[in-house]
Formats: structure tokens, C-alpha cells, sequence
């Protein structure tokens, strides 16, 4: 499996057009487009100004509690350092052991939200322990967490670093202004993952509603609502993050062409990515770092952003409402804002990393993952994504609802 | 001896209890629950409340959902009629020429089992891969364009439902033929029973030519050409291999296998839903899907339960008809 | 069969023979090519478990190696859920044999009121979609929504096991039961064994075959079980909880293993029953079933009296 790993980095080196500060370019994008619509207060936190600039302050737990003997910690697949020999052991997990003594039940169980959602759902409506004490969700399903009072509040003064090092970009965000309900992951970007032998070097949205023989009937689009919507509003020029009910019809009646026109084969998650791999899908909306996660089983999968744009989002850590080592939890979160941990995280999942820090640090042991637009995207990439419209529950229930229509459920 | 006699009375249901018990507060029970909770109304955060006044739950599922309902029943009676077409001949064969192989032939139908039906399922959409070992050198040779799938088509779910099912069909209708006394059949061709040229070939054709032409139009192909298809192989099916003694003797001899067969297939066909997730895709959604997807991922637990509830009362209405049609009054022993 | 229009003298037996030649063989044919059909999917898992793909996909060849096999639980938590499995298997297994037994025995042997009622009750669950079975018992751990019962686990998933487990149970030894011919239990106790010891040394022994059938049945329901199990495990997961969602990234190479090694132990279990009893068999009356039939009534007839 080595052959991975020098295959992954070979793809990274080759990419090099990374100009000026993509983190600054990062938060400027992000703020002016405006994922919150409230003015958010100052940003740090009291505690954190104690002391602290930029690196890694790593503080002693507090006195009265001590990390818990285990942790359970589901997360989405591919998305920590994995060893390449031995897929059941990531440094980082080990790291955290060797420092604190726990042991970290790490479940690749996330497949989607609603899927995880529907798990977890019933235990936290009964003020129930969900088994986990980290789970990790997408933007806005941990809004609706969030929202149903089912993650827990932080206690901040365990985690100096992430309160220090995370982007200034994501703070005071309208669905948690206080920043004490979820800290992110990874962002990641959707957009058109494909295999440059069938069908040439694509760059435009519109090759999703183009019935070219090439990949006519093998293509796939998502079943996340929000980047399929998005996605297709994009491409008839429609803002995404201002998205109204008459721009969701208008977009569901194009996903419904394409279908009819038998150019869309399945709606998928992230299934995708292995029918990009045997061929039996050759175009699809997809995820950054999957695609570049396949490439290294087939070489001619590329992931490109759309000329028109693409899609934005962020995967968030959460403590669920009831969990069992909240503290630890807490641990995890912070240790993970370490950023020469977010490095290394960084440099094997191919996301955009949330914490200030890592490309410094990534710079000095691997200068072409710090230049990778993938994980460090410069300003002009990023000008071009959107993140979808945070909904209030009414209309998330009308989009949702819509869209299942459209994915025949 | 009347301390015995009493105990002779109560045995049955002391036998009874344990299982009994568990199957009502294990099975009844929820079910009662579920049925109750298809009248909620309400949604997630604001918290559910029961009413008679939802009961307008069950009409709006049916009529949003009725396309995946009719799906479910077309592909389940397809596979099923496929299930049937592939264990008839199988069974009989294992039943009367098995011979010595009997047993070994009937183990190698049910070994399959042996192995997670996921995993099964999973090597189907290898082998029907795109281009796979089976289309790959087809379409290399021509013989097939290269537009040409099975994946993510309503052939390859039903497909894959009546491979799942082929044991459930063939073992009923195996021990049905198993019990018939051949000597019934050695008598009837000494009266003269013989083949059935003209009568088989024109009934072979007409059901061949129903049957593949009720496929095509639920699978959505051209009907006209695979409808004449069934009709010439139904002709030559009927015109060899259908003799009078089997029409009249071995055939309802073997109904009440054919129906504990075809109940065992259609039923849990029709509320399948990982073929057609794995298999399928939005056009070949069953109603199966639905539920899970209502129950697990929308959270909308009135509309799944109310589907669900229809989903068994279809069942169960389908197999009382099927019992009436059939004459088979004993839905419950084998 | 008279020949109506002149047909050559030699045109009549080749058609003759050549049809009789297709009745005979054809059917040979047939089983053969339906039995390939039936186990090519089991081939390709098998073939596939010696695959040797360079990512996480597995669905394509791409050369041989035996890694997979040397390393079967390389692959972080499959163990855990193999073992999961099969302990659900096993105990859920034990117990509905169990409790299924005791009501085929009691609805085979012994007329009782709600006899009818009781067939509706095994007879609904296999009825019941497995979508709404599942459904309905998590529903229920809900509503309890106190531990052991809720949040779902181990203890859940064997409920639920137990409870689809028992209804094919019963089907399958009750349908042992009607064949089985009671004349043996009454010599037995015409020659003095009290219903106690004919019980265990004469109706449980010829009975067996159809219990370890019935076994063998719920143990591959159970290990197979993806739907039901999926809604009530919760945070534990088996093996095709864990096929499922691996399906979705890639299915490693070695759930393969795991699958073809089941298959392999299941095929070798059975050939080795059957081997261990063709060595034993001694051969059953034929059964009368007229007289079966009319049983209970009688055995209890011929018990009382011989009581009395």
C-alpha cells in the first residue's frame, strides 16, 4: 500500500499555483459571502487571548477530571491519517493515546447525515446516551442538532487550542454564534469528478445535462439535496447561499431532464467513487478528496472545479447531548486543533483544514502538500464556491421533502 | 388421575407459552404500536401527538407513494414468475430423475444460502458489471452497443430478487412433487395418456407469449419482438416436453408446493429493498425503499408506518385471494 | 398413431428419437445450467477473496494473491463484527429452536382452543416484511426507551432474532411432525415407558433431523440478517451491517474471505452430518398418515387406559 502513498503525494506535487495567503483569502471569501447574516460579535473568546498568538498552547485538563479509559468516535470514511500497511491504525488516534491513555473507538460509520441522523435520533429523544462521544456532521445537520438542544455545550476552557487556532472564518456562524456547540473538521468542495479517459478534460457544469455518448446514462449525481441543488442552480446561474422555493422547483425540474433524458444514471452518496473506479460511472458530482482518494486505483480520475463554481461545505466535530466521556471529548477536539496534528491530518485526507497553523507547518516537512489547492485553496478557487443558504426548519422540511420526490422516495 | 388428566390438558399450552409470549410481546405488540403511531402528526422538534383526525395520513402516502407500490408488486410478481419458470423444471428434475443425487443436487440449490446475500448480491453487480467478464467481451465482440446496461435497470433489480428467492421456490415445490405417488402417472399412461402435442403447443405459446410480454412491458423493453419470443419457445416448450399425464396428474398434484413457493417469493419480494438499492436506482425505487428511507432518514415516522400497514394488508388481502384461486384453504401448515 | 400423408420411413423414427433423445437429457441439461446459475455468484465472491486490488475497491481483477486469506481480520473491526454475528447466530439460534419446538409439539400433538389463532400468530411474522418487523420492534425499544432495551444493542439484535427465528422454526418441524408416524411412541408405552422417557428416547431422536434442519435454517437466517438487525442494533454492528456499509467505499478483500470461509465451514458441516447419519440411519417405518392425523386423540386414549 506504499504505492498509494507515493502516488498521492506524486498527484499533490504536480499541483503548484498556490500565490499569496489562501487562509486570509479563505476568510475573506467565506465572510463576504456570508454564512451567517447576523453580525457576529468578536470572534476569540476571553480565554483564549490568555496568552496565546499563533502555534499550538496546549494546556493541563483540568485538575478535577481526567480523560476517560476509552472514546467513541464515529466519523465518515477516508476522513483521518490511516496507515497505508495497516488500515485500522491512524497516527493521530495513537498520538492521542500516548499522550492522554485513552483508547479511541474510532467508527467509520457516517455514510450521510440523514442515514447517521436517524441512528442517533432515537436515543437523544429519549435523553439517552447515543453510545457516541463524537460524532461528526455536515454544516447543517449539525444546525438542526444544534437547534433540537442535542449537542452539548463545550466547556472551552479545555480546549484553548481550537478556541486559538481555528479560522477566523467559521467563528460566530448564525446556526452557533457562541462557537461552544461544534468545532469543524474539514470543509470540502463539490464539484465534477470524472475519468479523463472516457471523456476528455472536462470543466463545465453544463456536461452533467449534455447527453454526449461519451458518458450519456453514466453519470451520477448526488443525493445530498444541498450540492445537488446547488450544483444545478450554479450552472443556470443562480446564487446557491440565496437559494428561494422557486429556485428549488426550477432545479429539481432540471435534475428531472437530465434524468428523463437518461444522461443521470443514480442519484448516489458516496458510493460514487467506486463506480468511478470500475468504470461503470464515468461522470459525477463529486467530492474533492474522494476522487483524489481513488486516483491512486485509477490515474485518469480527476476532480476539477466547475468554471461556473462549485459547492462548499464543512463537516463539524459534535458532542451528542448525553455522551458518555464529554470531557475526553473535549480532548480530542482540542488536540486535533494541535496544528501539527491538523498537519498531519491534513496532508492524508486532502480537505481544507479548519486550523490556523497546519500550512506553516506542513510547509517545512512537505512544501507541495502546503501548496496544494485542494487543502489550502488560493483566493481565486475559492471565489468561486458557494455554501448553500442555512434553511429554517420549515423550509429545510419543504426542500427536503421536494428533493426526495426527485429521488423517487 | 386427575391431577394427570388436568396436566394432559394444560401441556399444549405450557408448550405454547414460552414461544407464544415472546412472538406477542415481541411481534404484537410493536405492531399495535407502529399502527398506533401512523396517526401522529407533528414533526420532530415539535414533538408528536396522536390523533384519529391523521388518519388522512394513509391516502396522502397512497397516493404519493402509489408508483413505488405498483413497482413492488410488478417486480415481485415478475420474479416471482421467473423464480417459477427456473424451479419448476429444477424441482421436478431433482424429484423424479434425481435418483441417488437427490439430496446433493437439493443441497446445492439451498448452499448459496450459505453466504451473506449481500455479498451475493454485491458479486452480481461485478459480473453485470458495465464492462464486466459478462457485457465487457460482449460489447468488445459488437454484439452488444456500447449504451447497453443492466445495472441500475429494473432488470437487474428483479434479477436480483428472483436469484435471492430461487430456493424459496424450488424447495415447496420440490416436496410437493416429491410426495406424489409415480404409480398415479404409470397409470395414466397405461390409460393412454400421452404427449400433448397440439393442446401443449398452443397453451405453451399463449402463456409464453403472456408471461414475456407482461416481463417486457414491466421491464420496459420492446414488447413486440420478446413477446414473440415467448410465444415460439412457449410452442416448443409445449410441444416436447408437456404430456397429459403431467398436465393432469403431476401439475395439481403440485399446487400446494407451487403456492407455499410462490407466497415464500412474493412476499418478501415485495417488501424488498436492497436489491433495488444496490442494484437500481431512482426510477426502480420500491416501496421497501420508501419505508426505510421515511423511517431512518426523513424521520417521518407516521407516513413509514402507515406504508407500512398497507404494505401488509396488500399482503395479506393478496394472499387470501391466492388461497381462494388456488383451493388451497391451509394457508399455515406446508 | 396412424400415418396419415406418405412420410419417408426414416424421416419418422429420427424425429421420434431425436425428440425422445431431447425429453431425456434436456432436463440433465436444464438442472445443470440452473445449478451453475445458482453458484456463480458464490464463485465470484470466492474468486475475488484471492483478488489482490491495489485500493479499497474490489471489483475488478487485478491479479492473484492469498494476502486476504493469511491476514483474514486485517481490516479494522471485522472481527468484532464477525464474532457479533455469530454469537447472535448461536444463541438466537438455540433458543428458537427451542421455543419453536414446543409449539410444533403442541400444535402437532395435542387439539386446543386457539389452535387457529396461534397458526395466524407464527404464520404473520413471516408475512410481515422484514422492513416493517424491524421497524415495529425499534419503535418498541423506543417507547421502552430504558436499559438493557434501549439505546439498541447486542441484547436488542437477539431479540429480534429470536423472534423472526421462531416462526420458520415451527414451520419447518412441525412439517417433521406430520410425517412421523406415532405407532412407535405407543409400543413404547405398551411396554411400560411413561410419556417422560418415550419422549426422550424415541420421539426426540427420530424427531432431531427435522429440529437440526430447523436449526440449521435460523442459524443462516440469523448470521444473514441484515434488514431487521440494521434497525435494531444501534451502535453494534455485524457482519452485514458491515458488508453494507463498506459497500459503499469498498468492500475489502477481506469480508471476501469471511464469506467464502462461512460458505466453506457451512458446506463442510453439512457434508459431515450427512456423512455421520447415512452411517447411522436406520431406515422409518412408512408413515401412516391417516393415523397421524388422528393421534392425539388416541395416543391420550391408550395412555389412560393403560393408566387406568
Amino acid at each position: 500500500m506504499t504505492e498509494i502513498e507515493t502516488r498521492l503525494a506524486a498527484e499533490l506535487t504536480r499541483r503548484r499555483f498556490l500565490q499569496g495567503s489562501a487562509l486570509t483569502g479563505f476568510a475573506a471569501f467565506v465572510a463576504a459571502c456570508g454564512t451567517s447574516g447576523s453580525g457576529s460579535a468578536a470572534p476569540t473568546e476571553p480565554a483564549a487571548t490568555a496568552g496565546a498568538s499563533e502555534g499550538p498552547t496546549t494546556s493541563e485538563p483540568a485538575p478535577a477530571q481526567s480523560p476517560s479509559t476509552e472514546l467513541n468516535f464515529a466519523n465518515w470514511p477516508l476522513y483521518i491519517d490511516t496507515d497505508d500497511d495497516d488500515p485500522s491504525k491512524h497516527k493521530t488516534l495513537e498520538d492521542f493515546t500516548a499522550r492522554y491513555g485513552t483508547v479511541v473507538n474510532y467508527s467509520e460509520v457516517i455514510n450521510a447525515n440523514d442515514e447517521f441522523f436517524g441512528t442517533i435520533r432515537p436515543a437523544l429523544e429519549g435523553d439517552q446516551d447515543t453510545g457516541w462521544d463524537i460524532v461528526v456532521l455536515t454544516d447543517w445537520m449539525a444546525a438542526r442538532l444544534i437547534r433540537l438542544g442535542w449537542a452539548e455545550t463545550f466547556d472551552l476552557a479545555n480546549m484553548p487550542n481550537k478556541v486559538t487556532n481555528m479560522q477566523d472564518v467559521y467563528k460566530g456562524v448564525d446556526f452557533d454564534p457562541t462557537d461552544d456547540h461544534h468545532a469543524p473538521w474539514q470543509s470540502g468542495m463539490t464539484g465534477l469528478g470524472y475519468d479523463r479517459e472516457v471523456t476528455g478534460d472536462l470543466t463545465s457544469l453544463e456536461a452533467f445535462w449534455t447527453a454526449d455518448p461519451r458518458w450519456s446514462g453514466k453519470v451520477t449525481f448526488l443525493n445530498e439535496m444541498r450540492d445537488c441543488i446547488g450544483l444545478t442552480m450554479i450552472r443556470s446561474g443562480k446564487d446557491p447561499s440565496l437559494a428561494t422555493v422557486a429556485d428549488l422547483d426550477e432545479a429539481i425540474a432540471a435534475c428531472q431532464k437530465a434524468v428523463d433524458d437518461g444522461i443521470v444514471r443514480a442519484f448516489t452518496g458516496n458510493e460514487y467513487a467506486e463506480d468511478l473506479v470500475s468504470g461503470n460511472v464515468v461522470l459525477a458530482m463529486a467530492w474533492s478528496g474522494d476522487v483524489i482518494a481513488k486516483q491512486a486505483e485509477k490515474e485518469s480520475l480527476v476532480w476539477q472545479l466547475p468554471d461556473e463554481g462549485g459547492m462548499l461545505w464543512t463537516d463539524n466535530m459534535l458532542i451528542p447531548k448525553g455522551a458518555a466521556h464529554k470531557y475526553t471529548a473535549e480532548l480530542m477536539i482540542d488536540f486535533v486543533y494541535d496544528p501539527a496534528i491538523a498537519a498531519q491530518i491534513a496532508a492524508w485526507v486532502n480537505y481544507v483544514t479548519p486550523v490556523k497553523g497546519a500550512k506553516e507547518i506542513l510547509a517545512e516537512t512537505d512544501p507541495d502538500l502546503a501548496d496544494s489547492p485542494l487543502i489550502f485553496p488560493p483566493a481565486d478557487v475559492l471565489a468561486k464556491v458557494k455554501i448553500f443558504k442555512s434553511l429554517s426548519e420549515e423550509e429545510e422540511t419543504e426542500f427536503n421533502d421536494k428533493f426526495s420526490a426527485l429521488l423517487g422516495d | 388421575m386427575g391431577a394427570r388428566h388436568w396436566l394432559n390438558r394444560l401441556t399444549p399450552y405450557l408448550l405454547l407459552a414460552p414461544g407464544i409470549l415472546w412472538l406477542l410481546v415481541f411481534y404484537a405488540y410493536p405492531s399495535i404500536q407502529m399502527f398506533i403511531s401512523s396517526f401522529w402528526s407533528g414533526t420532530l422538534e415539535t414533538g408528536f401527538s396522536v390523533s384519529l383526525d391523521n388518519w388522512t395520513t394513509y391516502p396522502d402516502a397512497l397516493q404519493r407513494y402509489g408508483p413505488q407500490f405498483g413497482r413492488s408488486i410488478v417486480y415481485g410478481a415478475a420474479a416471482t414468475t421467473i423464480c417459477f419458470l427456473i424451479a419448476y423444471p429444477l424441482a421436478y428434475t431433482i424429484a423424479f430423475r434425481g435418483g441417488r443425487y437427490k439430496s446433493l443436487l437439493l443441497f446445492m440449490v439451498i448452499a448459496p444460502f450459505f453466504t451473506s446475500f449481500l455479498l451475493r448480491t454485491q458479486s452480481w453487480k461485478i459480473i453485470l458489471g458495465d464492462d464486466g467478464i459478462l457485457f465487457g467481451p460482449l460489447k468488445d465482440l459488437g454484439l452488444l452497443g456500447p449504451d447497453f446496461r443492466v445495472l441500475a435497470t429494473p432488470t437487474a433489480v428483479v434479477a436480483g430478487i428472483a436469484y435471492n428467492f430461487l430456493p424459496f421456490m424450488t424447495l415447496p415445490i420440490y416436496v410437493s412433487l416429491e410426495k406424489i405417488d409415480t404409480r398415479l402417472v404409470e397409470a395414466a399412461k397405461d390409460l393412454y395418456a400421452g404427449p400433448w402435442r397440439p393442446g401443449g403447443s398452443l397453451a405453451g405459446g399463449l402463456v409464453g407469449g403472456l408471461v414475456a410480454g407482461g416481463l417486457a412491458t414491466a421491464f420496459q423493453y420492446e414488447v413486440a419482438p420478446l413477446a414473440i419470443l415467448g410465444v415460439v419457445s412457449g410452442l416448443l416448450i409445449g410441444a416436447l416436453f408437456l404430456s397429459e399425464s403431467f398436465i393432469r396428474i403431476v401439475l395439481p398434484l403440485s399446487l400446494p408446493g407451487v403456492f407455499a413457493g410462490s407466497l415464500l417469493t412474493f412476499i418478501p419480494a415485495m417488501g424488498d429493498f436492497v436489491n433495488a438499492e444496490l442494484l437500481g436506482n431512482t426510477q426502480t425505487r420500491m416501496i421497501g425503499n420508501v419505508i426505510q428511507s421515511r423511517f431512518l432518514e426523513n424521520n417521518d415516522y407516521p407516513t413509514a408506518a402507515a406504508l407500512s400497514f398497507m404494505l401488509m394488508a396488500g399482503i395479506l388481502v393478496a394472499v387470501a385471494i391466492y388461497a381462494r384461486l388456488l383451493g388451497t384453504k391451509e394457508l399455515t401448515s406446508s | 398413431m396412424t400415418a396419415s400423408t406418405a412420410v419417408a420411413p426414416h424421416q419418422r423414427p429420427v424425429t421420434d428419437r431425436l425428440i425422445r433423445f431431447i425429453d431425456r437429457n434436456v432436463l440433465y441439461v436444464y438442472t445443470g445450467f440452473a445449478i451453475l446459475y445458482l453458484m456463480l455468484p458464490v464463485a465470484v465472491m470466492a474468486l475475488f477473496s484471492v483478488n489482490d486490488p491495489p485500493g479499497k475497491s474490489n471489483l475488478t481483477w487485478h491479479g492473484f494473491s492469498i494476502d486476504a486469506w493469511l491476514n483474514p481480520f486485517g481490516v479494522p473491526q471485522l472481527f468484532d463484527v464477525v464474532r457479533t454475528s455469530v454469537l447472535v447466530a448461536f444463541i438466537s439460534t438455540i433458543a428458537a429452536t427451542a421455543l419453536g419446538t414446543l409449539i410444533a409439539l403442541a400444535l402437532v400433538r395435542y387439539g386446543f382452543r386457539g389452535a387457529g389463532a396461534t397458526n395466524v400468530l407464527i404464520f404473520l411474522p413471516m408475512a410481515t416484511p422484514e422492513i416493517v418487523l424491524g421497524a415495529s420492534l425499534l419503535t418498541l425499544f423506543v417507547a421502552i426507551g430504558e436499559p438493557p432495551f434501549f439505546p439498541t444493542n447486542f441484547l436488542t439484535i437477539l431479540i429480534a432474532h429470536i423472534m423472526f427465528n421462531i416462526s420458520y422454526v415451527v414451520v419447518t418441524v412441525r412439517a417433521r411432525l406430520y410425517g412421523f408416524d406415532r405407532h412407535l411412541e405407543e409400543a413404547a408405552m405398551d411396554l411400560g415407558a411413561n410419556e417422560w422417557t418415550t419422549f426422550w428416547k424415541v420421539t426426540f431422536p427420530m424427531i432431531l433431523p427435522g429440529i437440526m434442519a430447523a436449526a440449521l435454517l435460523a442459524f443462516s437466517l440469523s448470521i444473514d440478517d441484515y434488514v431487521i438487525t440494521s434497525f435494531t442494533s444501534g451502535r453494534t454492528s455485524t457482519f452485514p451491517i458491515f458488508i453494507w456499509g463498506s459497500a459503499r467505499v469498498g468492500v475489502p478483500v477481506q469480508v471476501n474471505v469471511i464469506g467464502t470461509a462461512f460458505f466453506l465451514i457451512a458446506v463442510g458441516f453439512v457434508a459431515l452430518t450427512t456423512i455421520l447419519q447415512s452411517r447411522a440411519r436406520r431406515p422409518l417405518p412408512p408413515p401412516a398418515p391417516d393415523a397421524a392425523r388422528a393421534e392425539p386423540e388416541s395416543g391420550r386414549a391408550a395412555l389412560t387406559e393403560v393408566e387406568a
